[in-house]
């Protein structure tokens, strides 16, 4: 797929090698309830900016790649962050012209959305988690958007990557 | 784009319950695993990064203060040692007199723990070892202070281990004091363990040390799991409420201890201890370990029926500078000796 960039694909790959990174690394034991979906934030950016070229199937290949990490259920993070990027896709037209808090809110109900699903999903596989802890990562990567948003505006400005 | 999104879920789905249902893609992740493991490898570098500078960096003093401190605990350890020795003598004679089944041997491998489940809910971690170095799905892992948890799953370089704590993990244990029998469960706290299903006249109370009984013929039998924190007789319940602490540092412990169930007979450990011993006799003045004031434990060649190989425990003459480092768990019978030991790695880095 990165060849379909006309150039500088590769610094949307190093992203989300680095998504993958930041979404394993080691945080103290009352943060880890809170870690932001790394991934799921930067999927949605580009999706957000880049929709011809960063769409479901790469959403659904980095879920693989999450699962292997995480060591849950091949699939399950794959389903998670194809849903996302479909809501955000289906979105896009609209969330490009909103201005950035209420792009945090579009982002802050999907992401829920996303956790609500995964809650469901490991119930059915029997990992039975506290409800409403596992809706606090989509509000810290809703609150992180406007953030992340900004530097990856400037990085896609900088290398002109479309 | 919707019909995208319909394959695609459905694929995702079908995966889903082909993983975990067969085995079919077992092959497909580890392949996986072995580029994207590497990533709790990187994350982990800025800590080892930091160890080996302040390894390096360590003042003389703190140095020689590490040092006498270990060498205490060295002597400290062999002093118990050699006690261990004869009574785990004693303890096979005793078993060949009422004809009981001997104590299997094991043999224990250190691994590093290299990173944590991202996940807060679930308590697993990940260790250096994976299937290339024999590490086997449900193998029992241990800290120094008692044992931490299972491999629930391998990857080739890498393994997942589930910890004690975890709130699908129980482990069957038995009072040390009475052997009283029992299920600890984990409660997703780091420092809880819950016994299930205890009797309200049950005789266990607090300071109890719990280990594991091997019932579930999982874990080995008779390693130190957790003491008993407190025991609630509520009238208005079935059964008691009784806490523990686990005993091992769930989330301290860098360095872990992979065991190994010997699966030898009896006469081939007997054979091995005494070929250790002959050789130890012909090279005794290398680092005499065992101190003289113990009579050699002339145990095992006396008996080539018996499974004597505890006996001969500081007894691999052939590397003698592996003994100061061994840990102290550790049998002669390791095919392979323990190479990183506590000691080394941490001067490595």
């Amino acid at each position: 797929m990165a060849g379909t960039f006309s150039r500088n694909g590769w610094i949307v790959w190093l992203t989300f090698a680095i998504g993958l990174l930041l979404s394993v690394s080691p945080l103290p034991q009352f943060m880890e309830i809170l870690r932001p979906l790394w991934l799921a934030l930067l999927l949605a950016f580009w999706a957000l900016y880049l929709p011809h070229k960063i769409g479901m199937v790469t959403a659904f290949l980095l879920g693989l790649a999450e699962d292997v990490l995480y060591g849950t259920l091949l699939g399950q993070n794959a389903l998670i962050l194809t849903l996302i990027t479909f809501l955000v896709l289906s979105l896009q037209q609209r969330l490009r012209m909103f201005p950035m808090w209420q792009q945090s809110l579009v982002i802050l109900v999907i992401f829920g959305l996303a956790q609500l699903v995964q809650l469901w999903l490991s119930a059915l596989t029997g990992n039975r988690q506290p409800t409403l802890a596992l809706v606090l990562p989509a509000l810290v990567s809703a609150l992180l958007w406007p953030w992340v948003s900004f530097g990856l505006r400037g990085l896609r400005r900088r290398y002109k990557i479309n | 784009m919707g019909v995208r999104l319909l394959v695609l879920v459905v694929l995702s789905v079908a995966l889903m319950v082909v993983d975990a249902r067969f085995t079919l893609l077992k092959p497909v992740r580890s392949q996986m695993s072995l580029v994207l493991m590497q990533s709790y490898w990187i994350t982990d570098l800025p800590q080892r990064l930091w160890q080996g500078v302040a390894s390096q960096f360590g003042s003389r003093t703190e140095l020689v203060a590490e040092n006498e401190k270990l060498q205490t605990e060295n002597l400290l350890l062999q002093g118990r040692l050699q006690k261990l020795a004869a009574l785990t003598e004693q303890n096979v004679r005793l078993r060949e007199l009422l004809n009981s089944s001997a104590l299997v041997n094991e043999k224990v491998e250190v691994a590093e723990l290299i990173g944590m489940d991202p996940n807060p809910f679930t308590h697993r971690i990940i260790i250096n070892k994976g299937e290339r170095d024999g590490v086997v799905l449900g193998q029992p892992v241990l800290d120094a202070r008692g044992l931490m948890g299972q491999v629930v799953e391998l990857m080739p370089y890498t393994s997942r281990v589930l910890l004690l704590t975890d709130t699908t993990h129980s482990i069957p244990v038995q009072v040390n004091r009475n052997g009283l029998r029992a299920i600890a469960s984990g409660t997703g706290n780091p420092e809880r363990l819950e016994l299930r299903h205890v009797a309200d006249t049950a005789d266990i109370k607090e300071g109890d040390l719990l280990v594991s009984s091997g019932l579930g013929q999982r874990f080995p039998a008779g390693y130190p799991v957790a003491t008993v924190k407190e025991v609630i007789h509520d009238s208005g319940q079935p059964f008691a409420i009784v806490r523990a602490v686990p005993t091992a540092a769930l989330n301290r412990s860098r360095y872990l201890l992979l065991v190994f169930s010997d699966g030898r007979t009896p006469e081939e450990r007997a054979n091995e201890a005494a070929q250790a011993q002959e050789a130890d006799r012909q090279g005794g003045d290398g680092a005499p370990v065992v101190p003289a004031t113990v009579p050699k434990p002339a145990t095992a060649p006396a008996k080539p029926g018996a499974p004597a190989a505890p006996a001969a425990a500081p007894a691999t003459p052939a590397r003698p500078a592996a003994h100061a480092v061994k840990p102290a768990a550790a049998k002669p019978p390791a095919s392979k000796p323990p190479a990183a030991t506590r000691a080394t790695p941490r001067t490595e880095e």
